[in-house]
Order: structure tokens, then C-alpha cells, then sequence
């Protein structure tokens, strides 16, 4: 892979290589700071330290030259950073090579005012070059380097036949030693060879190392695309089964109702016989008959709660929610359980907050687990009183059914919300599912439902609490608060 | 009522079809029957019933549908309905049209008919 740059300044391999060009001009001019010092302390340590004795100020004069252009770059290169991105590639690349040739050049005058062959810095082009490799494309180093070497030699040769002065670093090395032929050929050899070598290593590396990042950027658009189309599958996949589950609740409405009818029918066939139309009937019929009508009761009960698992986890809840208020859903629960309590001479009490409390709910359903927990008190209770409380917080409000039954074991606790769980300490009555539907209804409206036993407040019994957001409240989880009311 | 008052059922359950209508025959009611709505319609146009049963949740031309159409029929507009919910729908829906009562099954014959007294008693009354 030769040029990540081609002449004609296509933008191929943008944006990384783009982005470090910048990066790559401003760390080239910190160096180029760097080296001023380096020349400035170098010449003061070799004058003052070691007593080298070699007109020092032509070198200053240099330094300073150095410092004016590396100046004008800076501000150059930071003009630049506000430009389009094309822009930016071409001068980039443009200043890059000036400099480098700038460079060269002051480098090798610099060489002539500390001595030419003499100084064994003259080894330190091989920096120059190297720092170039890293910046600039393979083809340019490499002209660079051949053009550094042809600078070297055109100035040992030109000391060496006389046509400029040669600067003696007096005390260092003897005053004719540029004149030594073999010694001028092995030097530049070895410079040559060195910076040839290193040069090729460090071309190599950066090589490589422009050529993975490639690698990693195609890798990462195709990860990318990869997982766009994935995306895209797996939502379609989701429409799908959306989808179908909306088939299949509506598939169940179908099913409860056929499944519904001739059990409803059977009932009131039943019903019309134990009322006496087809004449007279014994007690020990009546008793089969009623008998049979409570299996029924109970079959159509377990269909209902077995349809409504499924309309409930496919959203039906939600579809039905509106602004309600809590006391009126109350009442009308109440009226249906008043019957109830009275007849197992239970004392039904209900506690409604003053001020009404409006929720962000559906109705019916709300109906259906005060309902269910009420009832479940009345059913559970031998005597005493069976407490329906509501109050308001600041963000939700609290339903607690609270009775002095039977109470449920501490084993049973944890396990009471889950289906077809039937307590331990009771006959096997109802189908399990009234609490865990109430618990999947009061969730879908963004609540909290719990129990307790003993109920605190009485230190027997049963204690059901359900939280649900206020009318207004964005729904989330919320912490119980101090209740008033 | 001059002489027995016509009662319109309209059920697609054969059995409780003839349980309805034992129950209310024996109360001296003279007792129509259809088990479509379209059924329902024509006879209810026909007959002139003064009461109207109807289940909700007949599958071919539904209960709802055939409110609605008895409604828009001048002569039908003012006979009381009687709907029959299921099982589950009692809590339910809020009806579209005007159905003056309900009863949700399944039905005990005996409500059936107490319920029906009712009815033509209030409106009787209401003339």
C-alpha cells in the first residue's frame, strides 16, 4: 500500500487520517520548539563546558530563522483548523512538505556552522527523516531522505574542494580532519545506510499501522450494517408476533364464549327445573340439581379468569383505562358484597377519604380486584368485621381490605400472588387465578399490591394493600409515602 | 295493556330459548321468538311486541346491531329492551343504545320473569 495520499488529492481514506494530519502538523511544529533548545543549550554546553571553540552566533542567527518560520506555521496551521475539510487535507499536506524541506535545508546550513563532517550530530538527520516517515506518505520519505543525503554530501563535498569555508569546532577535532578523504566516504556511508535502514523499518510500521486502522473502520461500517439489518429483523419479527397475539386474545374471545353458552344454557335448563315449570321435584333432586349448577358456577369462573390472563398481558387493561374516581368504583363494588357479609353475619365497614380521589384507571377492572379481595375477606372470616379503607397520598392512592379471619399461614405469603396457588389453610375453593389476576391488573395500571397477615392493625387476620397512581401522576414506581385520610 | 302483552325473545341458544319462554308462557305472556337479529327485526316489525328480550351476543346480525336498527324503525323506537348480557360482560361495556335494562346470565327463569313483570309495570305506568 503505497500513498494514503494520492497527487490528486482524492478523499479516500478520510476522516482518521484526516483528523490526525492536523494532530500531526501541530506536533511537528512542538518538536521543532524543542529542537531550537536543544541546538541553544547543545551550542552553550559545547562553548562554555567543554571549551569547543566555534563562532556561536551564526548558529543563534539560525535558531531564530527556525523560530520565525515555526511561527508562521502555527499561526498558519491554526487558521487552518477552521476550514472545510477538503481544505484542510490539501494545505496540510502542502505545509507538511514545505516544512520538511525547510527543514533540510536549515538543517544542512546549521551542519556548515558546527563543523560539517566534524560534528557528530551530522548523525541526527537521521531524526529528521524518521519524524518525516511517521508524518508523510512512503514515496515522499523516501525522495526526502535522498534529497537530506544529496544536501549532506553537497555540502562535505563542497568544504571538502574549497568552494565554501569549513568551520573548525576548534579543541574538538583537528582542523584538517574535513580533508580526509576515507573518513568523509565512510561517514556519509554510514549516514546514508542508517537513514536509508531506518527509514524503511519506520515506513513498515506506520505502513502497517495506517493499514489496520483501515482494517478497523471497514470493520466496524460493517459491524454496523450487520447489525442495522438485524435491527431490522427483529423489529419485523416483533410486528409479527404483536400481531399475533392480537389474533389469538381475539381467537379467545371466540373460544370463551363457545365454550360459555351451552354452560350457561345447561344452567338455566337446571334452573327452570329446580323453579318448579316441569312440576314437582324431591329435595334429593334439588340437592343434585344444585349441586350441579355450582360446578357449572365454578367451571364458567375458571374460563373467565383463563381468558382474562391472556387480554390482560396483551394490554386490554391498558386500552381501557380513564379518569375515574376511586370512591364511586368503591360503592358500587360494596353493593354487590353487602349481601354477602350479612349473610355469614359479617359487619362490611367502609372508609372512603373526604376529598375525591381521582385515578387513572379502568373501572371495571378496578371493580374486579376490590371484588376479588373483599370477598376472599368475607369468604375467609368466620365473624368480626371485614374493613375496605381508601386513602390519599401525595402521588397515589391506597386501597387496603383488611379482616379478622382466618389469616394466611407465613409459608403461604410469598407464593399467594402466583397462579392457581390455593392456600394451605383452606378447602379447595375457587380456582387460584382471583389474586394472581389482581395482581397482573394492578401492575398493568402502574401500582403495587401486597399482603400482610396478621393485618398489623389488628394483630389477627388478613391485611391486602394495592397502591395505584393518581390521575396526573406519571406512572412509576412509587415509595410509600404519609398517608392522610 | 289491553290484552296479554306480547313479549319479543331473540336468543341464538335454542335451550334457552325454550326455557325463556316456558317460564313467561306460564305467566300468561303470549311469547314471540326469533334467533337471529334479522329474525328479530322482521317479527319485531310484524308482531309489534310491547317488550323486547334480547341477547347481546348472538354472533349473526348481534344484539347490537339489531338495537340499532330497531331504534331507527319509528314504530319499534319506544318498546323497552331487555338485554341479555354473558357471563363475563356484566360489569361491562357501556351500551351503545338504549337498552333500558339488563340481566346477565345465566339466568334463573324465575328473575327472568320477576324482571319482566317489572318492566311492563313501570311502562305502564309511564303510559
Amino acid at each position: 500500500m503505497n500513498s494514503t495520499y494520492s497527487e490528486e488529492g482524492k478523499a479516500a481514506d478520510y476522516p482518521p487520517e484526516q483528523r490526525a494530519l492536523l494532530l500531526r502538523l501541530r506536533v511537528y511544529i512542538n518538536l521543532r520548539w524543542l529542537t531550537i533548545l536543544a541546538i541553544i543549550i547543545a551550542t552553550i554546553v559545547a562553548s562554555t563546558l567543554f571549551h569547543i571553540s566555534f563562532p556561536t552566533l551564526p548558529v543563534y542567527i539560525i535558531c531564530a530563522i527556525i523560530a520565525t518560520y515555526n511561527f508562521l506555521f502555527f499561526h498558519l496551521t491554526r487558521r487552518l483548523e477552521k476550514q472545510e475539510p477538503d481544505l484542510v487535507v490539501r494545505r496540510a499536506e502542502a505545509y507538511s512538505y514545505t516544512q520538511v524541506i525547510l527543514d533540510s535545508a536549515i538543517l544542512t546550513l546549521l551542519l556548515h556552522y558546527t563543523g560539517g563532517l566534524e560534528n557528530p550530530f551530522i548523525f541526527l538527520y537521521i531524526i529528521h527523516t524518521n519524524a518525516a516517515a511517521i508524518f508523510l506518505p512512503k514515496r515522499r520519505v523516501y525522495e526526502l531522505t535522498t534529497l537530506a543525503m544529496m544536501m549532506v554530501t553537497g555540502l562535505v563535498l563542497a568544504e571538502y574542494f574549497g568552494i565554501i569555508p569549513h568551520v573548525n569546532l576548534g579543541g574538538f577535532v583537528l582542523p584538517f580532519r574535513y580533508l580526509d578523504l576515507s573518513r568523509i566516504v565512510a561517514v556519509l556511508v554510514a549516514l546514508a545506510t542508517l537513514a536509508y535502514a531506518t527509514v524503511y523499518v519506520a515506513t513498515s510500521i506506520v505502513g502497517e499501522l495506517r493499514r489496520r486502522q483501515r482494517e478497523v473502520v471497514a470493520l466496524k461500517d460493517k459491524l454496523l450494517e450487520q447489525r442495522a439489518k438485524e435491527l431490522e429483523q427483529i423489529s419485523a419479527e416483533v410486528v409479527k408476533l404483536v400481531d399475533e397475539r392480537r389474533h389469538f386474545v381475539r381467537f379467545l374471545s371466540v373460544v370463551a364464549h363457545d365454550l360459555q353458552s351451552p354452560l350457561v344454557a345447561t344452567q338455566s335448563l337446571l334452573s327452570y327445573i329446580l323453579d318448579g315449570y316441569t312440576g314437582e321435584i324431591t329435595e334429593g333432586q334439588k340437592d343434585l340439581m344444585h349441586r350441579g349448577i355450582r360446578r357449572i358456577d365454578g367451571l364458567l369462573t375458571l374460563i373467565t379468569d383463563l381468558l382474562d390472563i391472556p387480554r390482560i398481558e396483551a394490554g386490554e387493561v391498558k386500552r381501557e383505562m380513564r379518569e375515574i374516581y376511586l370512591n364511586d368504583i368503591i360503592k358500587q363494588a360494596m353493593d354487590g358484597l353487602d349481601s354477602l357479609a350479612k349473610q355469614k353475619g359479617l359487619e362490611l365497614k367502609v372508609e372512603l377519604p373526604e376529598s375525591y380521589s381521582k385515578v387513572y384507571a379502568s373501572g371495571r377492572r378496578l371493580q374486579q380486584v376490590i371484588t376479588n379481595l373483599t370477598s376472599n375477606s368475607i369468604n375467609y372470616t368466620r365473624d368480626g368485621v371485614v374493613l375496605v379503607r381508601a386513602s390519599e397520598g401525595d402521588e397515589d392512592v391506597r386501597i387496603e381490605v383488611i379482616d379478622t379471619g382466618i389469616g394466611i399461614p407465613p409459608d403461604d405469603l410469598p407464593r399467594l400472588f402466583e397462579d392457581f396457588f390455593r392456600g394451605s389453610n383452606v378447602g379447595a375453593k375457587g380456582t387460584g387465578l382471583g389474586l394472581s389476576i389482581s395482581k397482573r391488573i394492578i401492575e398493568a395500571h402502574g401500582g403495587k399490591i401486597w399482603a400482610e397477615s396478621p393485618a398489623p392493625e389488628t394483630g389477627k387476620g388478613s391485611k391486602f394493600t394495592f397502591t395505584l397512581p393518581k390521575a396526573g401522576v406519571a406512572v412509576k414506581e412509587s415509595e410509600p409515602k404519609t398517608y392522610k385520610g | 295493556m289491553k290484552q296479554r302483552p306480547k313479549i319479543l325473545l331473540v336468543d341464538d341458544d335454542a335451550d334457552l330459548v325454550a326455557v325463556m319462554r316456558g317460564a313467561l308462557e306460564s305467566k300468561a305472556y303470549e311469547v314471540i321468538v326469533a334467533y337471529n337479529g334479522q329474525e328479530g327485526l322482521e317479527k319485531a316489525k310484524k308482531e309489534k311486541p310491547d317488550l323486547v328480550v334480547l341477547d347481546i351476543l348472538m354472533p349473526v346480525a348481534d344484539g347490537f346491531t339489531f338495537a340499532d336498527q330497531f331504534r331507527k324503525e319509528p314504530s319499534l323506537a319506544k318498546v323497552p329492551v331487555l338485554a341479555l348480557t354473558g357471563f363475563s360482560e356484566s360489569l361491562g361495556q357501556p351500551f351503545a343504545f338504549e337498552v333500558s335494562e339488563y340481566i346477565s346470565k345465566p339466568i334463573k327463569p324465575k328473575d327472568l320473569v320477576v324482571k319482566v313483570e317489572e318492566f311492563l309495570k313501570k311502562t305502564e305506568s309511564q303510559g
